[in-house]
């Protein structure tokens, strides 16, 4: 496999991320955010720390997630419209790399942002307690789910703004999340029917649909519980299968797509 | 124009605009005033469908809900108001989101088991909520101790205080005090020194200033009540030797029954009554405990 040319997609897309003005507001919004912690656990009892591991993660996964979506729309619409597509691909540059590059690129992006968010973060921390933990370490569990959540999210996108426009892209990409963080209670209702095929479809409706409440650890980290070994090793494994499904369908439908 | 002139217009036209906008505020602020006077409400009062909701980031939301559970605890003290019916439904809502928010079990039970106006005065919600704890965090032995304290302090059931500390002290991380504790407290019922010991325990237990003050109210009237009794020894001893009562307590000073007039935590003497019983100073804060028999030493 020739992997210059999603290399050079890679940090193409990268490097017009970051010059997109509104991603260094949302990073920046974060970080007031993860900041404002700290003042937020002063109106509360006892919760200090803990209510800043929360707004710290919920912070890096919301905006992650808004920033996931909103680059992750116009992934492949903006080439399209710029016409910078077609000069792309009469390159030596095959459609499954062009989008195996904007995947990556895009993960690449986020990766950065959330370490532009996580210093911020560890900044605000060790601000209010003076030191770390041992049990601290668990945070960065939390944070690789994180970024694993948003890969998934960005594959999602990309799945969709291949036959999309940005707007349907965004709406679709919303309302799998949605639908992805209430899985568990899919399956949930299934088993409280007493019908076997409602049971069935809900079951397969659990296993289509990405399974978002998998990577949310954010509460048992803030009270400095360990994250089994097995948990990141499965999360990983889930993140690879489901991103490889979606990344490969994207190739399918992009490669059979009309461009003229 | 020159552009100095300019600019001193645009900020004279928008200071004067955005003084004219607060002016308008505190008219609509005293305009929407019935409206906002509305009581509270719970518009989402289950903890399972808030949990749903949440989208995974339910530890944020429990510490919302905790941090609402807070204020409208302070604020109902603060206004003077003796009745908390929030208070119950916030505390399931939060511990439903975040079963391990131990703050929330520990300081919720002390806000909802306290008489008013330190609290809502309903042990049996504190009990549940206590209860419920355990169920989530069956290792931690201090809900056993904050589920004896509430049996102990507030509903004076002794039998079941000294069955929750005898089945704390069965965890083996437990500190030795919980056995004495059952103990002590299945022999004796109970008694001052327990009380003392278990409000010095909640004082020691938190940095947060409210509830170490209300702690600390507690073991000024319990020390205002060794004090009392201690003195009407006094003044019984100065009957002994003379035959006759004290009128005031500076003739025990004279007599070398005290060293001086002794004050209570507050730091306001004491006072000899009319019945020989020792009383506070009028202006004196201190509260203290009901003499039942959980005070008595």
């Amino acid at each position: 496999m020739n992997s210059s040319p999603v290399l050079a997609v890679t940090l193409n897309t990268f490097r017009e991320a970051v010059r997109d003005r509104i991603l260094y507001n949302l990073v920046a919004f974060a970080v007031i955010l993860i900041a404002s912690a700290v003042l937020f656990g002063q109106i509360s009892i006892g919760i200090e720390k803990i209510i800043l591991i929360n707004l710290g993660l919920s912070s890096i996964s919301v905006f992650g997630l808004l920033i996931a979506i909103f680059l992750g729309i116009n992934l492949v619409f903006k080439e399209i419209d710029k016409r910078s597509l077609y000069a792309l691909l009469s390159k030596p540059v095959r459609r499954w790399q062009f989008l195996l590059g904007k995947f990556l690129g895009l993960n690449v992006t986020l990766l950065v942002n959330t370490i532009f968010m996580t210093a911020g973060f560890w900044a605000a921390l060790y601000y209010l307690n003076r030191k770390f933990e041992r049990q601290d370490q668990f945070i960065w569990v939390a944070i690789y789910f994180i970024l694993l959540e948003l890969s998934l999210v960005t594959a999602i996108c990309l799945f969709f703004s291949c036959f999309s426009t940005p707007v349907l892209s965004a709406v679709f990409t919303f309302l799998l999340y949605i639908i992805g963080s209430f899985s568990a209670d899919i399956r949930g209702f299934g088993e409280l029917t007493h019908s076997a095929p409602l049971k069935a479809l809900s079951t397969f409706v659990y296993y289509l649909v990405p399974n978002f409440s998998d990577f949310s650890v954010a509460a048992p980290v803030a009270h400095g519980k360990a994250v089994p070994g097995t948990l990141v090793l499965l999360n990983t494994i889930y993140t690879l299968c489901y991103a490889s499904v979606l990344l490969v369908a994207s190739m399918a439908v992009f490669s059979r797509k009309d461009l003229k | 124009m020159s552009r100095k002139v300019r600019a001193a217009t645009v900020l004279a036209f928008v200071l004067a605009a955005w003084a004219a906008s607060a002016a308008v505020q505190m008219r609509i602020d005293a305009e929407i005033a019935p409206y906002r006077n509305t009581s509270e409400t719970l518009w989402i009062p289950s903890g399972k469908v808030l949990k749903r909701l949440s989208f995974g980031h339910e530890g944020l939301v429990a510490d919302i809900y905790w941090t609402r559970a807070v204020q409208y605890y302070g604020g109902r003290r603060r206004d003077h108001k003796t009745d908390f019916s929030l208070l119950g439904p916030l505390l399931e809502i939060t511990t439903d989101l975040d079963p391990h928010l131990m703050i929330a079990y520990k300081f919720g039970a002390l806000f909802l088991s306290e008489a008013p106006p330190e609290g809502a005065d309903q042990p049996e919600a504190a009990v549940r909520l206590i209860k419920k704890g355990i169920q989530a965090n069956p290792d931690d032995w201090r809900m056993w101790h904050d589920l004896g304290f509430i049996y102990y302090w507030n509903l004076k059931d002794y039998s079941a205080a000294a069955a929750a500390y005898l089945e704390g002290s069965k965890n083996p991380k437990v500190h030795p005090w919980m056995k004495v504790m059952a103990a002590t407290i299945s022999q004796k019922g109970g008694n001052r020194e327990t009380s003392r010991f278990l409000w010095t325990e909640v004082y020691q237990s938190t940095t947060d200033p409210s509830i170490r003050e209300n702690a600390l109210q507690h073991l000024n009237g319990l020390k205002a009540l060794d004090d009392m009794e201690e003195i009407e020894k006094r003044v019984a001893a100065f009957h002994d030797q003379t035959g006759r009562w004290p009128q005031t307590l500076r003739e025990l000073v004279t007599h070398g029954l005290l060293r001086g007039i002794p004050s209570d935590p507050e730091g306001f003497p004491y006072e000899l009554g009319p019945d020989r019983k020792i009383k506070l100073h009028p202006k004196s804060k201190v509260e203290l405990e009901e003499e039942n028999e959980g005070t008595r030493s």
